[in-house]
């Protein structure tokens, strides 16, 4: 007989006796597993309602509160925008063009459009408008502006009239063949 | 204006005076014409307005031509009123103001009335032969006329700074006063009576 018809015998005669010791272990551990699935169910339940409770209290605001006004929070969150990793990260949105996408999107969606039509049918942008339209700098910009303009108007006429004295002056010397004369410049006095 | 006499200081050489430049003829005929706008337009308006009066009154009919001579008369009056006011006053009416010239005696000083109303007596002098009064303008070396001549006066620039950057100078300094030693709120109320001072301040602050 060779090795290999050996451990094949002794394997069908164990083979009941290891089928048998599995179902004791298991009839053994069933009970246990039970309790391990109730045990963690409870567990469970009672964490979800230390979760609600803790969201319905005003502690959780109270602790934000505190923890957003904290100087050492808000130092670290100045302190990370003004980082580099902050630029980078703005960069590579930008490089990658998500941002674009996103503008693509917004536009497309139509919102953009929606947005400025309920904005324009809104009184209060309208309110807003005749505030500012109305406030003291604007109009003290606007006539300013409108005076500026009346400037530069009467500067160029002034110009041009100056110009158009010295090409009459010039075309009438031509028309008698005169010099121009070289006079005093200014007003002598008592003459 | 006045003429400027060189004058040395500290040392330094003097400077050259200001030399006036004596305005030619188109600037003025520009100049009259923005006067003879003003004078037309206020007396249209006001002959309107007696012609609505009168029409209530019914005057007799042969009050209507000594009316129409006392408008005529009234009208010349006004015209050179117009002109020997603000030639005698400050040498520049509202059309030579547009167009920064003003009428100055010969020495430099602004025209007293007599000389002024002599001064309208030439315009119209020079206006009649089909305006021949207005040509020595073109080849005077001080661009003078008939009028000029007759009165003694001439046309020079007056460079001054318009409405608007008068304005803006004006509320610069302003500004720059309240500014000393002033917090915001207290520049404010000392600008806040301005509109264009506050619009000033509102940009800067």
């Amino acid at each position: 007989m060779s090795s290999t018809d050996r451990s094949s015998t002794t394997a069908r005669l164990l083979s009941p006796l290891t089928n048998i010791g599995g179902r004791v272990a298991a009839g053994t551990l069933r009970p246990l597993a039970g309790v391990a699935g109730i045990a963690a169910g409870v567990g469970i339940g009672l964490e979800r309602r230390a979760v609600e409770r803790v969201l319905d209290s005003d502690e959780l605001e109270r602790v934000l509160n505190a923890t957003v006004n904290s100087a050492p929070v808000q130092s670290a969150l100045v302190q990370a925008t003004q980082s580099e990793a902050v630029d980078r990260l703005v960069d590579g949105l930008f490089e990658s063009g998500v941002v674009d996408r996103l503008m693509d999107r917004l536009l497309d969606s139509g919102a953009l459009d929606r947005f400025l039509v309920r904005l324009l049918s809104s009184e209060g942008l309208w309110r807003l408008i005749d505030e500012i339209a109305a406030s003291p700098a604007v109009t003290a910009a606007i006539s300013q502006q409108g005076l500026s303009f009346a400037d530069q108007v009467g500067e160029e006429m002034r110009g041009r009239s100056r110009r158009a004295d010295d090409w009459v002056e010039r075309a009438a010397r031509r028309l008698i063949h005169r010099q121009p004369t070289v006079g005093p410049t200014q007003p002598q006095p008592g003459t | 204006m006045s003429a400027t006499a060189p004058t040395a200081h500290d040392g330094q050489p003097a400077a050259p005076p200001s030399e006036p430049r004596y305005v030619g003829l188109a600037t003025r005929a520009i100049g009259f014409a923005l006067d003879a706008a003003v004078i037309n337009v206020v007396a249209i308006v006001t002959a309107l307005g007696v012609s609505l009066i009168l029409s209530i009154l019914h005057l007799p009919s042969s009050l209507h031509g000594f009316l129409t001579g006392l408008a005529g008369a009234a009208y010349v009056v006004w015209a050179v009123g117009y002109f020997v006011a603000f030639w005698s006053g400050t040498g520049q009416t509202p059309g030579a103001r547009v167009m920064q010239i003003r009428v100055l005696t010969a020495g430099g000083t602004v025209a007293g009335p007599r000389r002024a109303l002599l001064r309208c007596a030439g315009t119209l002098l020079a206006a009649l032969p089909l305006f021949a009064g207005f040509v020595p303008i073109l080849f005077d070396a001080r661009r003078r006329g008939l009028q000029d001549r007759l009165s003694g006066t001439v046309v020079v620039e007056a460079r001054q700074p318009s409405i608007a950057s008068a304005r803006r100078a004006r509320m610069r300094a302003r500004y720059e006063e309240a500014k000393v030693g002033a917090s915001p709120t207290e520049l404010g109320q000392a600008l806040r009576n301005d509109d264009t001072a506050r619009g000033l301040y509102e940009r800067q602050v």
